[in-house]
């Protein structure tokens, strides 16, 4: 027991000086992108004063910054377009490839006959079926969630259903042994099993749903980031596109950002085994 | 008591003990084999296995690795069929053997995404009996298993003696008649495993369950055992039987008498001779 007592206090000890490690940590860990970043902001804005670079050629990162505070309530309002797209296609895809991947998870007759269509549905250019949702469905929201969920449900899909094959056959069969059925089998040690899959595949595809976002707006649209960026680059706004581009990396790491903290809610089982090899490394 | 029903064969094969048909078999296997087939090739891996243990008996089955000791018993859980051959289960050899028989493998196969608790109630839950007696059930057995105040710890916070009791605690909640035990001390070391030999027996003799136990140690097996088999080496058939006399409660201190000395002896010998015709030319 000698030992046992030895562990539990080392746990306990790690986390009551977890508040400043994390913090440590956080810095350790993004130092270095910020660096580069800075480095190249500092290099952009160098050139284009010593070179004299016109405006609508290339905006200084000053520039872009002052753009970013003066248009603020045009870019705001463009943002909300772009992020209610986003949120609502995304939502649309997890709903479609969870659904999706249990289907083919639970029967190899609906992954046979389903697997050809979802892998289909990625072979045909995006921005050769945007403008026909147009057509379709119309100018509004619509074709937009349409865009952002035809990427997006893929990388959820595949990763859901590689997890829920990654299953431990040992962990299987002792649920045979206890009695279980099926379908307890499928959503007491599959579904958990496939859930950290799951979730790459919907960090993946909260990157790809910004891009689809922007497709669909500049098939057409009358709002959004995308529309902003296409109606300001005939203007020579080119700062505001600028502006917009930096938005839009924004909210795409954020939006990442977030998954992963809804992932540390979803799977509390698995957060101390990170934060141990992080502090290893 | 349908359960009791004894069968015609083993009337004729086991004539002279089951005269007076008092003898329960939990579970009795007649010449059962199974050939796997590997690249092709048929695999035979149990050669008419000819195997019993009475109800509320301690039976250990020993013999060289790779003999098929693990397949006797995923036969016998019901986690495979046999190729040929016959097993009864209390005398019947028509019932579902998934759900009725535990077993307990080398892995703790614990849920990593479910507390100790949890892990615990595994058996009861898939039963359907409701979460609050299961619970109940189960804290009762905490102390017993030295788990208390580790119920709500996630199994990869625990020792990997811990997970061990708590994979042993979720096997005996579940209550089935039978415990198969696949090297279940494996990972313990010398000190720790004299201490879960007695803690086992008495576990044993408090709750009246057939165990069948698979494991390399002979001193593991008499002592623990009422009746220990030898396999031979692939295909695994039954060698030799010895009954173990010696009288319970038993101390640590059997070891060193005439009596163990001699079934040792005897086993070891029998072992010996598998494990040369392995190695010679």
């Amino acid at each position: 027991m000698s030992v046992e007592m030895g562990i539990s206090q080392e746990s306990s000890h790690t986390r009551s000086g977890s508040w400043a490690r994390s913090v440590d940590r956080t810095v350790r860990r993004w130092l270095p992108a910020l660096l580069i970043v800075l480095g190249i902001l500092a290099a952009w804005e160098a050139y284009v004063r010593i070179f004299d670079v016109q405006t609508w050629l290339l905006p200084a990162p000053s520039v872009i910054a002052v753009a970013l505070f003066q248009d603020a309530g045009l870019l705001w309002y463009h943002t909300r377009a772009t992020l209610t797209e986003i949120i609502v296609g995304f939502g649309v895809a997890l709903a479609c490839g969870v659904l999706l991947a249990t289907a083919i998870g639970m029967s190899r007759t609906l992954e046979r006959a389903l697997y050809p269509f979802i892998i289909a549905s990625q072979t045909i250019p995006i921005i050769v079926i945007a403008p026909m949702l147009l057509i379709w469905v119309g100018y509004g929201l619509a074709p937009k969630v349409i865009v952002v969920a035809l990427i997006s449900f893929f990388p959820i899909v595949v990763n859901m259903v590689d997890g829920l094959k990654s299953v431990d056959r040992d962990m299987v069969n002792l649920m045979r042994t206890l009695g279980a059925n099926r379908r307890q089998v499928f959503f007491k040690v599959q579904v958990p099993t496939s859930l950290p899959y799951l979730f790459s595949g919907m960090r993946v595809a909260i990157a790809v749903s910004v891009i689809g976002a922007v497709i669909g707006e500049w098939v057409g649209s009358s709002e959004g980031l995308g529309y902003l960026m296409l109606r300001s680059k005939p203007q020579f706004l080119t700062e505001r596109v600028f502006a917009s581009i930096v938005i839009l990396s924004a909210l795409g790491i954020g939006l990442f950002a977030f998954v992963g903290i809804l992932e540390r809610i979803a799977i509390p089982w698995r957060r101390p085994i990170t934060e141990e090899s992080e502090t290893q490394n | 008591m349908s359960m009791l029903a004894v069968d015609k064969t083993e009337e004729r094969s086991y004539g002279q003990e089951t005269a007076s048909y008092s003898v329960r078999y939990a579970i009795r296997t007649d010449g059962l084999s199974k050939t796997f087939e590997r690249d092709g090739q048929p695999l035979p891996t149990l050669n008419s296995v000819n195997f019993h243990a009475r109800d509320g008996e301690f039976v250990s089955i020993i013999g060289p690795s790779g003999c098929g000791k693990s397949t006797l018993l995923n036969i016998i859980a019901g986690l495979d069929e046999p190729t040929s051959g016959s097993l009864f289960l209390y005398g019947r050899q028509d019932v579902t053997r998934l759900g009725s028989v535990g077993y307990m493998q080398q892995k703790d196969l614990l849920l990593p995404w479910r507390s100790v608790l949890d892990n615990a109630v595994l058996g009861l839950e898939l039963q359907g009996i409701s979460k609050q007696e299961a619970t109940a059930r189960a804290q009762e057995h905490l102390g017993r298993f030295g788990l208390e105040g580790f119920e709500k710890s996630y199994p990869h916070s625990l020792s990997g003696g811990m997970r061990q009791r708590a994979a042993f605690l979720r096997t005996v909640l579940a209550d089935q008649a039978v415990f198969l035990l696949d090297e279940p001390f494996g990972a313990l070391d010398a000190l720790n495993r004299t201490r879960i030999h007695q803690w086992l027996t008495g576990l044993w003799e408090s709750m009246q369950k057939t165990i069948v136990m698979v494991t390399h140690d002979v001193d593991e097996a008499i002592f623990l055992s009422d009746r220990v088999y030898v396999m031979t080496a692939r295909p695994g058939a039954m060698k030799m039987v010895r009954d173990v006399e010696i009288p319970r409660p038993r101390s640590m201190d059997v070891i060193a008498t005439r009596e163990f000395m001699d079934i040792k002896s005897a086993l070891l010998n029998s072992i010996r001779e598998e494990d040369h015709s392995e190695d010679l030319p």
